[in-house]
């Protein structure tokens, strides 16, 4: 997808509590300041971390505005339908803001699954992976999917990598546009314990995403 | 990994969340003490008050942080350090704003000169971080608090130093409102100086202003509407509202984040033409600024979360000034829950008879089709909580709450309510559930239990067991121990200076003379089980206190001493728990609904497992596997065992 500068780039990002899913958005908002990015406006979900609850952010900016503001981003939550991209690190997270989805959205999926209490309390079903990717297939073709954390438990001995991983395995698809592999990198080596780890997992993310798009297409 | 320069740094453009820019907007603004009770979505201020101070001690020269026991120790205590001439900052969630208001119903008839205050309030529509979604902003009328309402994070932090400046200037208390929304967005903002605050001030005795009472009272209500006057004339000068022209007959008054929403909505309707005005300054009103702009109009939408508020003053003025425009908001849009801008273009299209947004309208509707399927995902305990292995025992010793009812109060415990433990019969706010329990088990025969925390307890749970004392409350009271306020991110100066004193709980219930009580962990769940059954027996009140520390530091602190053990070269014991010959009754699942444990289907033969990652060794599964089927393994059985500590 070819982008405008003055485009809203909507980014959703959704997973279960701990996996990541605000550093990696942070990780993005940085990056697009160092690619100059003259808006930024993007709202995530504090409190309730560390208590395997839900947990999606909204991603968004804009390389250049309009001078009428009524053109422009102002809203940190997207507009439904309006994604982008959805980067979703857990399979029933997937759906749960598919609200934010529609044709123009490229879902990218990370095929582990994290069930929660009911689940494992046998008192819910959690739906098939092949279930949840027949209702994605139905927004657009755009659905690329892995078992990230399959891959990160085997190059990195842990999971602690799988968001880093999810966003260098997105960034082929070409939805988050404007910013550099650099970019990342930097904020990476700024703000990040263990820089060299984030970075390989980023590029083995890349490789991944790559090799997917080469093969569907 | 660099130090974060964005609060200090003297100038530039930043990325800054809603609550970082206003906590840049009072270092460029000379505050030198805030204190509050933590609470989403203003507990984050705080951490970055104390980021600060911690990366910048010189800072600490004229800055003081306090996390109060509760929201009014914090607004008077504030009161107190503006009435020496300081500039202070008094951060709350909108229900807090119910425990300050008996202190800011006097703090604002005083007025907080020679200083300035500054309350910021964090709504919470759509209840995303609270128990409810209370529409705060009625305050302001009751209280005359002007309240002012940014939507970006750059407005949070420059209109933070304007309400100094107008605190400063008018002798009012000021709100920054926020909304869990303008408070957790991230935009950019441009710095200025930092300036330094006053490390110390002085009280100048002043009876009339600071004694609220006959006849005093009424001369500072009288002057109260004189400040508040003074300052709706200055509104058009403060350039805080703002007009966006446009041609159509039909406008929009708005503020804070749903001014996002709207415009954003607009655009999605392809109605570019829509005056709007974006109210920056929600009460007092300007109403010179308001007829003009609503007089050429046919219809005003009034977009604002849940009650109208502006609506009804709104709706007032154009009536006494026998304007003929009509007033609609709340007849198109709910009064409830937080907005989006799907829902606003939703209800926008039908006001002005446009065809909705037809992606948005699939979105809606596809996503209804396949809603149902999701798997529910509620936030719940953390892996080896000593509050979840306390609710399995209650529910143990009661028969699953069998002729009992239990009263559930504001903290972690508030999620006990949460299938599959179902723990709560009812919350009504912080300390209200013993508060509850009082009046119950003077009308029922029904078996009483309550919950409180330690954090809970020290905000205004040490009253109503006094109460309870004082009538011998036939109540079974269950203190959790964990000596952190837990919910809200462990910010705990006050409880763990306590704690450090070797001051306790059980001191307290002692010295305020409980007749029953015992101390228990929950981490031995059949003696816990038998002693609540005990107590239940046993007619009067009767306290249990858990001791045990929350588990996420209680195994962060293990962690680390054994990472200290082992980089000293020495073994230390391994214990972790495993699952073999499991029968799938789901007592460890149903009733105890750890998160570490998981159900798993390996080529068709369904098993439980324990995830060792998650699993914190906390050893409660094991006591209560009725079949033995949860087995500790111990490497290095002959070494040191690290166990958690003793609080």
């Amino acid at each position: 997808m070819k982008f405008k500068e003055t485009d809203i780039i909507n980014i959703v990002i959704a997973g279960t509590a701990g996996q990541g899913v605000i550093t990696l958005k942070r990780l993005i908002e940085f990056a697009s300041q160092k690619a100059g990015v003259e808006r930024n406006f993007g709202a995530e979900n504090h409190g309730l971390a560390q208590r395997e609850g839900a947990i999606t952010s909204h991603t968004r900016y804009q390389k250049q505005t309009f001078k009428d503001e009524r053109k422009n981003l102002n809203s940190p939550l997207i507009c439904y339908g309006d994604a982008n991209l959805y980067i979703c690190l857990e399979p029933a997270e997937a759906l749960r803001r598919g609200i934010y989805a529609s044709d123009k959205t490229s879902f990218v999926l990370n095929e582990r699954d994290i069930p929660g209490v009911m689940i494992t309390a046998n008192l819910e079903q959690y739906p098939s992976l092949e279930q949840i990717k027949n209702i994605l297939y139905n927004y657009s073709d755009k659905v690329y999917s892995i078992n990230a954390t399959e891959l990160c438990l085997k190059h990195f001995h842990s999971n602690q990598q799988v968001n880093i991983f999810m966003l260098g395995f997105a960034i082929p698809t070409r939805n988050i546009p404007f910013i550099e592999i650099e970019h990342y990198e930097e904020v990476i080596k700024e703000w990040f314990r263990d820089p060299e780890t984030n970075i390989r997992a980023l590029h083995l993310g890349i490789n991944e995403g790559r090799n997917i798009l080469v093969n569907k297409n | 990994m660099k130090n974060d320069t964005r609060f200090i740094q003297e100038e530039g453009r930043v990325l800054m969340l809603g609550n970082e820019a206003l906590v840049r907007g009072c270092l460029e603004s000379g505050v030198s003490y805030v204190s509050q009770y933590p609470g989403t979505p203003t507990s984050d201020i705080g951490e970055y008050f104390h980021q600060v101070l911690r990366e910048n001690p010189e800072i600490g020269e004229y800055l003081v942080h306090h996390w109060a026991v509760n929201e009014a120790v914090a607004a008077s205590a504030c009161a107190g350090a503006a009435w020496t001439g300081c500039r202070v900052l008094n951060p709350m969630k909108h229900v807090g704003l119910n425990v300050a208001s008996d202190a800011l119903s006097v703090i604002s008839l005083n007025g907080p000169n020679p200083g300035a205050m500054v309350i910021s309030v964090g709504s919470d529509p759509g209840s995303l971080g609270s128990h409810q979604e209370q529409n705060e902003r009625f305050y302001a009328w009751m209280f005359h608090i002007p309240t002012i309402e940014p939507h970006t994070p750059q407005e949070c932090k420059d209109w933070i130093k304007l309400a100094f400046i107008l605190s400063e200037k008018h002798d009012l208390v000021i709100n920054l409102r926020t909304s869990t929304r303008s408070a957790h967005s991230r935009g950019f903002v441009e710095l200025s100086s930092l300036v330094k605050g006053k490390s110390k001030g002085e009280f100048i005795r002043n009876i009339p202003k600071f004694n609220s009472l006959p006849p005093h009272a009424i001369n500072n209500h009288i002057r109260l509407y004189e400040r508040i006057e003074k300052l709706r004339e200055s509104i058009p000068r403060l350039d805080i509202n703002k007009i966006i022209e446009g041609d159509n007959r039909i406008g929009i008054i708005t503020s804070g984040m749903p001014f996002g929403y709207t415009i954003e909505a607009l655009n999605q309707l392809e109605l570019n033409d829509v005056p709007i005005l974006k109210l920056g300054m929600i009460y007092p009103l300007n109403y010179e600024q308001i007829i003009e702009f609503i007089h050429p109009l046919e219809k005003v939408i009034i977009i604002e979360e849940l009650e109208p508020f502006l609506e009804m003053k709104i709706a007032e003025i154009s009536q006494k000034r026998k304007i003929n425009v009509e007033i609609i908001g709340e007849k198109y849009l709910p009064k409830y829950n937080e907005y989006s801008t799907g829902l606003i273009a939703t209800n926008l299209a039908k006001i002005f008879s446009k065809k909705p947004n037809e992606r948005i309208n699939k979105a809606i509707n596809y996503f209804n089709s396949y809603k149902d399927i999701i798997p529910s995902r509620f936030p719940t305990f953390c892996a080896g909580c000593p509050e979840r292995a306390t609710l399995y025992s209650i529910l143990k010793a009661t028969n699953h709450l069998e002729n009992t009812i239990i009263c559930g109060d504001i903290g972690c415990y508030v999620m006990s309510f949460f299938p599959p433990q179902e723990c709560s019969d009812l919350i009504i706010c912080m300390s209200g559930g013993l508060s509850a329990a009082i009046g119950m088990s003077t009308k029922t025969d029904q078996k009483v239990l309550a919950m409180i925390g330690d954090s809970t307890f020290f905000h205004t749970g040490m009253s109503p067991l006094a109460e309870a004392v004082g009538y011998n409350s036939n109540i079974l009271l269950i203190i959790f121990e964990n000596s952190w306020t837990a919910m809200t991110g462990h910010q705990d100066d006050v409880l763990r200076y306590l704690i450090n004193q070797g001051f306790s709980i059980e001191n307290i219930c002692k010295a305020i003379g409980v007749p029953w009580l015992r101390i228990e962990d929950s981490y031995k769940p059949k003696t816990l089980t038998s002693t609540i059954k005990e107590a239940l027996k046993t007619e009067g009140l009767k306290v249990i206190i858990i001791k045990r520390e929350c588990a996420l530091q209680a195994h962060k602190w293990r962690l680390s001493q054994i990472r200290k053990l082992e980089e000293e070269g020495k073994k230390i014991q391994d214990i972790s728990y495993y699952i073999g010959g499991c029968q799938l009754c789901y007592e460890c699942a149903q009733i105890l609904s750890c998160p570490a444990i998981r159900r798993i289907n390996t080529q068709g033969i369904e098993e439980m497992q324990i995830d060792q990652d998650r699993c914190i060794r906390c050893g409660v599964c094991y006591e209560v596997c009725p079949n033995g089927a949860i087995r500790k393994s111990i490497i290095n059985l002959l070494e040191e065992e690290v166990p958690f500590r003793e609080i």
